[in-house]
């Protein structure tokens, strides 16, 4: 294993998170031009095998902080990679490069024995992969549903379920109602269940009131992770409901929710599919779209005016990446709300045929309200999405959408917008090869959408000095606290195939957590060794603190 | 509520109706001429303008295509508060969709404007081998509640612009419009000051 110092790539900045993936004749090459060595052979746990606790990030602590259920007589084995042929996978050359990632088919189920799910896969197009439910014809009996990699449920404090991933929820009856007496058992005795481990599998738990969220996965991902993943799919039944549902089970705990959820199905399943490819899932950041500043501060000036006329938030999104963001008073969007309502409005075909006006909430902004949003799609990509507390705001709106618009259109916001999505994100050759054109682009793209508070291209005159060579970083991701923003790399050449790149979405993942993890502190840097497909992989978790 | 410029009225509509009766593919057919098989279900509500011209005047619809949700029940006196008109839609294949059509007209006489035009509309009538409601059955209801209606399909077009022009004519305000009086143009000036004056 070899490393590169950290001060020579991020200096001044916040954290980071980067890594190196080579395969292992590269590796020794880079060995000889790098200082440091660290062997770490058979150590492959290295950094998962901390113990989990609860998670000390603030923006998702302060929920709960209970101890947690750890039954770890199991040694942690790196996930296990079943064999696969690539031409079966579906997943095989249909991944052009994208930080973004919606092309990233299937998720948690590299999984080659199910064909079917692997079918899923094929489709090139969010539209097509966003289908509502899967498998719905399966239940808790059928061989395929109990191969699932990757479960989700939500379900009342009586055992009714409200929703599931796979199959049909009346179908599940039984299997809720045994998760909610296991949930209930451990409460009677005074305590709480947080995770069951079962061989591979970890079940977690999560209660919220009186509904109940569960997660059956075997894939290995850290117990902090999939508590964020039921946490934020708990949020997204709130951005449809509000928590005032809660009322519903006091008047009646027998109360069936399926129905108040009906038709969204979509959105539960495209929000859990971005866990497996959306770095903000587990961030808690949001990311922007690269634009040239000037082209940011015309969108961001036009919605700075909307924002003054009784409008809260003002959003301009291109898919999951904010182009510009302002919001009205004091009030602050969080980066999960950001991540719901936009999961909520792409799974929602129904925005895309005209303007909407309906009620939504923001449950970091105030989980008992409904707010009513304005959404509105300038091109198959770019929407957006006015929020307001006045539910007779429509008209108003719909007149600040027209002029938004036309400014969008005067300063050519919009194909700026086309433009860039093209271009896609940072490559790292770029970065290498010509770092003063990409500087610009790079210090733009973070100091934006926020006035006043600005990160110039530090960052990327770090990697002009700390890169040893095209083989040198292979990709990153740099998430700033400061701004709750995060920016990633595209992904190139040697991380082609989509399992290539789920694996090291995984890897942050984990790192990210065991980064914030008590017993490391945020401090600490950290290397891991994943050796898969004669690949090595190299994680350079990096925090600098700045004075 | 329909307002009239001379010859020229906007008037806000209202769908009404259960979930998959057919709400958005109706409005989807009238104001764009497309139809989907698997429409998805609308989110909170879709707003949608088209203008007809009936006899010498032309109506504006100002179209809100409610979603059918469970959810969203409560919030539609929002979307149908000052409509000058409403189609309560049902699936023509589906008894329990009447039913629910039947409770929105009830609310409509109960909190609605007096004079709204309402409509029922049978959609799905291209599918008669699955018919569980006799127009017959509807077409009473309808004249016992002061509603028109018309069987429509989507699907294939049939009665849909007939059910939109049939409102229009009925707009109360229409037929109290006094003599044309010169020549008007539709909206497009207002919306070009607008336009003109964001760009500043």
């Amino acid at each position: 294993m070899s490393s590169r110092s950290p001060t020579t790539t991020l200096d001044d900045e916040e954290e980071a998170l980067e890594e190196e993936a080579e395969s292992p004749v590269q590796l020794n090459a880079i060995n000889g031009s790098f200082s440091e060595e660290i062997v770490a052979e058979g150590d492959d746990d290295f950094v998962e095998d901390q113990h989990f606790e609860s998670n000390s990030k603030a923006e998702s602590s302060g929920v709960n902080e209970e101890i947690s259920y750890t039954w770890r007589n199991v040694p942690e084995i790196d996930e296990v990679e079943r064999p696969l042929s690539p031409g079966s996978s579906g997943y095989a050359g249909e991944m052009g490069s994208t930080s973004g990632g919606d092309e990233i088919n299937d998720d948690d189920e590299d999984n080659s024995d199910i064909r079917e799910v692997e079918f899923d896969g094929v489709s090139g197009s969010q539209s097509q992969w966003v289908s509502g439910k899967r498998h719905a014809d399966e239940d808790d009996a059928s061989v395929s549903w109990r191969k699932r990699k990757k479960h989700f449920f939500i379900l009342s404090h009586s055992g009714k379920p409200i929703y599931s991933r796979y199959g049909d929820e009346h179908k599940l009856a039984g299997f809720s109602a045994t998760l909610q007496a296991i949930i209930s058992f451990v409460e009677n005795g005074g305590d709480r269940v947080n995770l069951v481990r079962a061989g591979k599998h970890q079940v977690v738990f999560l209660v919220k009131g009186p509904i109940y969220l569960v997660c059956i996965s075997c894939t290995e991902e850290p117990y902090e992770s999939l508590k964020g993943q039921l946490e934020l799919l708990h949020g997204q039944m709130i951005l449809i409901l509000t928590k005032s549902v809660n009322r519903c089970f006091e008047k009646n705990p027998k109360f069936d929710m399926t129905s108040l959820l009906g038709g969204t199905d979509a959105v539960f399943s495209s929000l859990i599919h971005s866990f497996s490819w959306n770095p903000a899932t587990f961030l808690h950041a949001y990311s922007c779209l690269p634009l040239a500043c000037a082209t940011r501060q015309a969108a961001a000036s036009i919605l700075q005016d909307v924002a003054g006329s009784g409008v809260l938030f003002a959003l301009l999104m291109c898919k999951h990446k904010v182009i510009s963001l302002v919001s009205a008073q004091k009030a602050s969007l969080h980066p999960d709300d950001i991540l719901l309502l936009s999961n909520f409005i792409m799974s929602s075909e129904s925005f895309r045929t005209s303007e909407s006006f309906s009620p939504i909430c923001l449950p970091r902004y105030n989980p008992m309200a409904f707010l009513y949003a304005y959404v509105h799609y300038f091109d198959i990509d770019t929407y957006l999405i006015l929020l307001t507390t006045s539910s007779d705001a429509f008209y108003h709106l719909k007149d600040c959408r027209i002029r938004i618009e036309s400014v969008l259109l005067n300063s050519n916001v919009l194909s700026e917008v086309q433009r860039s999505l093209v271009d896609g994100g940072m490559h790292i050759e770029d970065l290498l090869v010509e770092p003063t054109s990409r500087a610009g682009a790079v210090s733009s793209h973070l100091g934006q959408p926020r006035p006043g508070v600005s990160a110039p291209g530090r960052m990327a005159d770090g990697f002009v000095g700390g890169i040893g060579g095209p083989a040198g970083l292979w990709h990153f991701i740099y998430r700033s606290i400061y701004l709750d923003q995060y920016v990633s790399s595209e992904f190139s050449s040697p991380i082609n195939s989509l399992r290539q790149q789920k694996r090291l979405y995984r890897a942050y993942q984990k790192l990210y957590s065991s980064m914030h993890d008590k017993g490391i502190g945020p401090h600490k840097t950290q290397f891991r060794r994943d050796e898969n497909y004669g690949r090595s992989f190299l994680f350079y978790p990096v925090a600098l603190r700045m004075n | 509520m329909a307002s009239s410029g001379n010859k020229n009225i906007n008037a806000k509509l209202v769908l009404l109706g259960d979930v998959g009766a057919g709400k958005s593919s109706l409005v989807l057919r009238f104001v764009k001429g497309q139809f989907v098989e698997f429409q998805e279900s609308t989110i909170g509500a879709a707003f949608f303008s088209q203008t007809v011209a009936v006899n010498d005047a032309t109506v504006k619809f100002e179209i809100w295509d409610t979603a059918g949700q469970e959810r969203y029940h409560s919030l539609a006196p929002m979307y149908y508060r000052g409509a000058a008109a409403a189609i309560i839609v049902y699936d023509i294949s589906n008894q329990a969709s009447f039913d629910r059509a039947k409770k929105w007209v009830q609310e409509l006489q109960a909190q609605g404007n007096p004079n709204m035009v309402m409509a029922l509309a049978g959609n799905k009538s291209d599918l008669l081998d699955a018919r569980k409601v006799e127009s017959e059955e509807a077409q009473t209801y309808a004249q016992e509640n002061g509603l028109f209606f018309l069987e429509t399909s989507a699907k294939t077009a049939a009665n849909v612009n007939e059910i939109f022009y049939e409102i229009a004519k009925r707009l109360p305000r229409l037929q109290q419009t006094p003599n044309p009086s010169g020549m008007v143009l539709v909206d497009r000036p207002a919306e070009r000051a607008n336009t003109a004056s964001c760009c500043s």
